[in-house]
């Protein structure tokens, strides 16, 4: 059985116990809230990895918990943890991605990689990157898809201010292009991406 | 770029073993199945050589017996017993004459006078071994045709003529020859005529037509009457092992070579079975490991797996590299097992073929092989999407 927060926990959540929380497609939105209080968790609801929450998210009309092709179509994640694969390089780590979506073509892909500032790792294993260098490379792969709503899980935590404005520009082009809608967590206040409104959780 | 990934997880090690275990059990077990097919009609004709199924059994005689004769009769019981088994089709009892009997030559004669006492025992004529178109009883001639054993004319030939300075006689020569037989009991006495008119190799006794022992019994018979000490079995199925156990159970003893073939075809089945069973044994035991073992990788590389999952790779395609590995292993694996049976096959053929008169038989290695490799291809493929859909998807998230 899957252990629910007690409600003193949540109670002032704009999300938890709320009637319903609507996320619009082509706005932008931050969810914050401090360290251990379900921001990963919520985005796992939203992505489908985890289905232990009671209540109902609901996607165009429908959302089975497991529904497991929006992960290709729909909605692409930057996880907390990266998810990449230390023993690939950083170019096949994204290619990997790339070649389930058929999105980027290779120098689309490639000019990304320059822009991050990691063209001179491009061939190195993932394993030697520093977790910076990481965060990169896993908010270039979760670029790599169509997506309706991308959902950053405290994605600039371990980046200097340059590389967050560069990472931001190249987000919010790429949310333009797609009229994508964009949630991310964050601990605290952010005033990057102009957000449309801040949810605290 | 998912090759490149999932190539790591394999260990070479443990496929190169499966593979090697699974090649040298398959093998075995083709060609062990191939060689009992190809032997079966060679047994077969063996065991059967004879034409009638039938044997002579009897009770063995023992040092208690010799005093207790009654022991070396069968009982009604013991009678009915034997009709019941399943390998049995027909019962019949040796009719022994219950009176007393001499043969003696014709003194003009030119072969050597002698005079002896005699036994006559009878048997339905179907399972004689013998043709011959005077095993006739007529009552209204006072003659009395005669069979004995074969082993009776070379007895004499290679061992009394031999010895004694006699001449030896041919088949043809000693049926030619008349003697006569007097039969004496119940006060009364009567001398018939009496020719050998044929050698049986099947039945150690010496048979006279059974109306004729009927006829026999009623008019001279005077001693103890219906006690049978040998019995003429027919068999269904003579190689059916169950005879052997059965006579050895009940201490009979039986004449017949072609039991010897059947035990001796017994235990060359069992051997053939025993070696069946080991390849089964090592086959499943590769096949265990290998499951095993790709249990334990997937395991292993879980984290792998679900951030494949994760990141949009469903376990159908994450579960593909695992699946064409084993399968792609299995089947090279398995096709030089049909090579090899192949192979070995053509080699024992042509030995076989040298010795026996043998026709070739179906050829079931491939079927066979191929169903092996079928079979074990869908378990492998089942397993392992099984397994890898368990790991990147824990059972709470399967509700809804």
């Amino acid at each position: 059985m899957p252990t629910y927060m007690s409600d003193a926990e949540i109670k002032a959540s704009d999300i938890y116990l709320v009637e319903s929380v609507v996320f619009e497609k082509g706005k932008k939105y931050l969810i914050k809230a401090n360290s251990g209080h379900g921001k990963s968790s919520v985005l796992n609801f939203i992505y489908g990895s985890n289905a232990n929450f009671s209540g109902k998210i609901e996607f165009q009309g429908s959302f089975p918990k497991n529904g497991f092709d929006r992960r290709k179509s729909k909605i692409s994640y930057v996880f907390q943890d990266f998810k990449l694969f230390p023993d690939l390089t950083v170019f096949e780590n994204i290619q990997l991605k790339n070649t389930l979506t058929d999105y980027k073509s290779i120098e689309e892909i490639n000019s990304l990689i320059e822009k991050v500032q990691l063209g001179g790792k491009r061939d190195r294993l993932v394993q030697k990157l520093s977790l910076g260098q990481k965060q990169r490379v896993a908010i270039i792969r979760a670029l790599c898809q169509p997506f309706d709503f991308l959902l950053l899980d405290e994605p600039f935590s371990h980046l200097d201010q340059e590389n967050i404005a560069i990472l931001t520009s190249i987000i919010e082009e790429e949310l333009d292009k797609q009229g994508a809608s964009l949630i991310m967590t964050s601990l605290v206040e952010s005033k990057l991406f102009g957000f449309d409104k801040v949810l605290n959780l | 770029m998912l090759l490149k990934l999932q190539k790591r997880t394999l260990v070479p090690s443990q496929m190169i073993g499966y593979a090697l275990t699974i090649f040298v059990g398959i093998t075995i077990i083709l060609i062990s199945t191939q060689f009992y097919y190809d032997t079966q009609p060679l047994l077969s004709q063996q065991t059967e050589a004879f034409k009638s199924k039938a044997a002579v059994i009897s009770k063995n005689i023992s040092v208690f017996k010799s005093l207790d004769k009654e022991k070396i009769y069968f009982t009604d019981e013991e009678i009915q017993d034997l009709e019941k088994q399943s390998f049995v089709k027909s019962v019949s009892k040796f009719n022994s004459a219950g009176f007393k009997i001499n043969a003696f030559s014709n003194k003009t004669e030119s072969a050597p006078i002698f005079y002896t006492d005699l036994f006559f025992e009878s048997i339905p004529t179907k399972y004689l071994d013998v043709e011959t178109d005077e095993w006739e009883w007529d009552s209204s001639l006072d003659f009395i045709p005669i069979i004995v054993p074969e082993n009776y004319l070379n007895l004499y030939n290679f061992g009394f003529a031999e010895s004694q300075g006699l001449p030896v006689i041919s088949k043809n020569t000693i049926s030619e020859i008349e003697f006569n037989i007097r039969v004496s009991g119940n006060g009364k006495s009567k001398d018939f005529s009496a020719k050998i008119v044929g050698f049986s190799n099947k039945i150690n006794s010496i048979l006279v037509p059974e109306e004729f022992l009927f006829w026999a019994n009623t008019e001279f018979g005077s001693l103890g009457q219906n006690k049978t000490s040998r019995l003429l079995i027919d068999f269904n199925n003579p190689s059916d092992k169950g005879i052997l156990a059965y006579f050895n159970d009940h201490n009979y003893s039986i004449s017949k070579d072609k039991l010897e073939l059947s035990k001796l075809s017994f235990f060359f089945k069992t051997a053939l079975l025993f070696v069946l069973f080991i390849a089964i044994v090592i086959v499943v035991l590769s096949v265990s490991f290998i499951v095993l073992s790709l249990n334990l990788i997937i395991q292993r590389n879980k984290d792998l797996l679900l951030n494949l999952y994760a990141i949009g790779y469903d376990y159908n395609r994450i579960s593909k590299f695992f699946q064409v590995s084993i399968s792609l292993i299995t089947a090279i694996s398995i096709f030089c097992s049909i090579l090899v049976s192949y192979y070995l096959r053509g080699f024992y053929l042509d030995t076989i073929g040298g010795l026996f008169d043998f026709e070739e038989q179906f050829n079931s290695i491939v079927l066979f092989g191929g169903s092996i490799l079928v079979l074990l291809l869908i378990t492998y493929n089942l397993l392992i999407v099984r397994n890898v859909k368990n790991t990147v998807i824990p059972s709470t998230a399967l509700l809804s």
